[in-house]
């Protein structure tokens, strides 16, 4: 991970006595031993028509119809992806629901139908699955309703079509769960690494790169060693996979981290991966890929860490999509006493939501229970100036120069303190002794620069 | 859905990120008061119940007055977030133990009010308001600023005459014999070192300073740039003068590197930043001793090198990771 400050300095630090910058921690304590368990097919899904970025869906199935498991019941539309049953069930209506992120979308629900007239497709091995071609292979992830299963839910297909001009020469897989608390992709990584190998070999036909690194935290040497043995059985024909275990670090797994540790490249702000000649797919996302080539099966199920202090059983399950996150919180022993926060994805990245009667959505890798009271609930207290910020910002910003500009109706001259770079990682605020809301002054000075280069722009004109 | 499948909706939706750190300003704050206990203890041992006097005087003025200005400003009660302690206790340690308690209060009050609440309050203040608040009573008590000197467990002993000069008072108005003799000889380190002569109340333990700044070492509280800075700086311009190791462990000089060049709000961000700015104490600190009107200067050493903090954070930024790394 490169830091603001030279090893030197770090170094230094550690001679005097001085504690490095303060760190979330990776609490995974809970989950980590758990192996992936299987949701009983739950009564009712809600499957909104929108779970990634692009067109929603379209729906081809009607109401009081009955489906299969497997079945398809939205139509790609534009760039999007397809929809399908993910239990044998009847159309119970096609009309808004609660959604996670959107707040409310067009869903259609399932409800359970059971017995031995309505069974769920069968999903047998394509003989030729190894030999496919390019816009085959394409076709069929897209045909799954494959999208990027590490929080972004960007469709693959869009992301594995690379933009004209671009080449790439390093496919970059994933591993690095660096969220606190979530071991959804660990627990995978252990359960499938055939799975998640042979569909990096299928990524990196795709994009047509020799090269095809994984890359691991160090907290999960064990999930590098199994992906390590099925790298050696899989027929590489010419390829080279090589298992990375990078240092295990809050953001590691965040796109641009994991490319600077693993190639030494940085991408430049506001760009792709594809600027330094990369593409990054999650391990999940990988497994689902050689899941649709190999038996053409739609994404229908995730695993999602489903843990922290509000839940009484930690586990890791794997649970149909579609399936409200209540059902989820039933199975794993209901909620604590004290759970007074719901987090859709990991702690640090994900947000809060207000109710457990939506649906897990492709893109949400944990459901994290906290208790306690929220951030700023108490306020925030004014910059001090103590500068943890800088030492646990992973790209060298100044959150403490944007913060303070923001709040003093300024923020359009907080360019040259990093506001544009940003990810939002939340590494700052975590370390905040003041609690400031680093993150969203982050996102003002974002959008107030924003706006300022589209009227320059209309300006000219 | 059901009521009863929504058990306590709605839960609570803030911003992320969702976890925090559990270090405080307040927490910081109270540690840095913690490790200031040592060296105001002994300080309060060595010269008696007139340092109390000036502790309680200068921390009443700070608390009183950050609780009376947070009223008028209409602002919420910050006292309990320690800094005003802090500054009022900083102010107190820097002090001669003679100085009457009511001056020691004024000079508590007015470190406060206009060392940081005139600026915004905590965070926005750009001097050392504890070295705004001695800066002012040196301009305003200049008498018991100067000769409010005592000599060391000479109140207990009931002596007729308790006051006397410290070392480098002695030195500036005679010579370093002198500053010796009043040490206790070619041997004074050790006193210099364990607290044992004449000095304000919380300068004269450099063990006890430096076990409080360990302290908060430890818990990531400070750095050592600075305080490293703070002794070069010092060690360069004195030493010439010959006495360059009188001048390093007297004068205040360690409880100001470690507790006044370390203040986030009035010292530099980065590391760099830091160390420059501790050179910047030493070497001001030296000017004044050796060619200036003050046997000590440190103080006004701090508030110089204060000034130039914002132009210490244009100067000396962070790193920022550059785009970099052509295919290989």
């Amino acid at each position: 991970m490169t830091h603001s400050d030279s090893r030197g300095a770090a170094l230094f630090d550690l001679l005097t006595l001085g504690r490095g910058p303060d760190h979330p921690g990776p609490r995974k304590e809970a989950t980590a031993g758990r192996p992936i368990e299987d949701l009983p097919p739950p009564a009712e899904v809600v499957l909104p028509l929108v779970q990634h970025l692009g067109d929603p869906a379209v729906p081809v199935v009607k109401k009081g119809e009955v489906v299969r498991r497997g079945q398809k019941i939205a139509e790609a539309a534009g760039s999007g992806v397809p929809l399908h049953a993910t239990i044998n069930g009847k159309v119970k209506s096609i009309d808004k629901q609660a959604h996670p992120t959107l707040v409310q979308a067009q869903a259609i629900v399932l409800v359970s139908v059971t017995g031995a007239e309505v069974a769920g497709l069968e999903f047998p091995e394509d003989p030729a699955w190894r030999a496919l071609e390019r816009e085959e292979l394409l076709a069929r992830i897209r045909e799954a309703g494959i999208v990027g299963l590490g929080g972004a839910a960007f469709p693959t297909f869009r992301k594995l079509r690379l933009p004209p001009g671009v080449t790439v020469d390093t496919l970059i897989i994933n591993g690095a769960e660096c969220e606190p608390y979530l071991t959804s992709d660990y627990r995978l990584m252990l359960a499938e690494p055939r799975a998640i190998v042979e569909g990096a070999r299928l990524l990196a036909r795709i994009v047509g790169v020799r090269r095809v690194l994984f890359g691991v935290e160090s907290d999960k040497r064990d999930a590098a060693a199994a992906l390590e043995v099925a790298a050696n059985e899989v027929v590489a024909e010419g390829l080279e996979l090589q298992v990375r275990v990078v240092p295990a670090r809050y953001p590691q797994g965040a796109e641009k981290q994991l490319v600077t540790a693993l190639t030494g490249r940085v991408i430049p702000p506001r760009s792709l991966p594809y600027a330094v000649h990369v593409v990054v797919q999650n391990v999940a996302t990988a497994a689902a890929v050689h899941d649709a080539v190999r038996f053409r099966r739609p994404l229908l199920d995730r695993v999602v860490t489903v843990t922290g202090p509000g839940v009484v059983q930690p586990r890791n399950v794997r649970a149909p999509i579609g399936t409200l996150l209540i059902d989820l919180v039933r199975f794993c022993g209901g909620l604590t006493d004290q759970a007074t926060r719901v987090i859709s994805g990991g702690p640090m990245m994900g947000r809060a939501l207000p109710r457990l009667d939506v649906p897990l959505v492709k893109g949400m890798n944990g459901l994290v229970l906290l208790t306690g009271r929220g951030p700023f609930e108490e306020g925030y207290g004014p910059c001090i100036q103590c500068g943890r910020c800088l030492d646990a910002c992973p790209l060298g910003l100044e959150p403490n120069q944007v913060s303070v500009r923001v709040e003093a109706g300024r923020a359009t001259e907080s360019a040259e303190f990093g506001a544009v770079e940003c990810y939002e990682c939340g590494a700052c605020a975590y370390v905040c002794p003041s609690q400031r809301p680093l993150v969203q002054f982050l996102q003002v000075a974002k959008s107030a620069l924003r706006k300022q280069r589209e009227n320059l722009v209309t300006g000219t004109r | 859905m059901s009521e009863e499948s929504t058990p306590r909706a709605p839960f609570v939706v803030t911003p992320g990120p969702h976890l925090r750190t559990s270090e405080s300003t307040a927490s910081i704050m109270w540690w840095v008061n913690a490790a200031l206990l040592p060296t105001t203890a002994w300080g309060v041992w060595v010269f008696g119940p007139p340092a109390l006097e000036v502790i309680v005087g200068t921390v009443a003025g700070a608390v009183g007055a950050e609780a009376l200005a947070n009223r008028l400003m209409k602002q919420r009660l910050t006292v309990k977030d320690g800094s005003a302690v802090c500054t009022g206790l900083l102010l107190a340690l820097t002090l001669p133990p003679l100085v009457p308690w009511w001056a020691a209060m004024i000079g508590g009050v007015f470190a406060i009010l206009f060392g940081k609440m005139i600026f915004g309050g905590l965070g926005y203040n750009l001097f050392n308001p504890a070295m705004i608040g001695r800066a002012f009573m040196m301009a305003s008590f200049p008498v018991a600023m100067t000769i409010g000197w005592s000599i060391p467990r000479a109140w207990y002993s009931r002596l007729e005459a308790i006051t006397t000069a410290t070392p480098l008072g002695v030195m500036r108005e005679h010579d370093l014999q002198a500053a010796l003799h009043l040490i206790g000889g070619p041997e004074g380190w050790f006193r210099l070192l364990i607290g044992l002569r004449p000095g304000s109340i919380g300068e004269v333990s450099v063990v006890l300073i430096v076990l409080g700044a360990l302290v908060l070492l430890a818990r990531g509280i400070i750095r050592l740039y600075a305080p490293l800075g703070v002794f070069f700086g010092l060690a360069i311009m004195t030493s010439f003068s010959g006495a360059a190791w009188l001048h390093l462990l007297s004068g205040g000089v360690w409880l100001a590197a470690f507790f006044m060049a370390t203040d986030y709000v009035t010292a530099p961000v980065t590391r760099l930043g830091q160390l420059v700015f501790g050179v910047l104490i030493g070497l001001l600190t030296g000017l004044i001793r050796m060619w200036g009107g003050y046997p000590e200067g440190i103080c006004f050493a701090i508030l110089i090198a204060n000034a130039m903090v914002p132009a210490l954070d244009l100067w000396f930024r962070p790193s920022r990771v550059q785009a970099a790394g052509a295919p290989s």
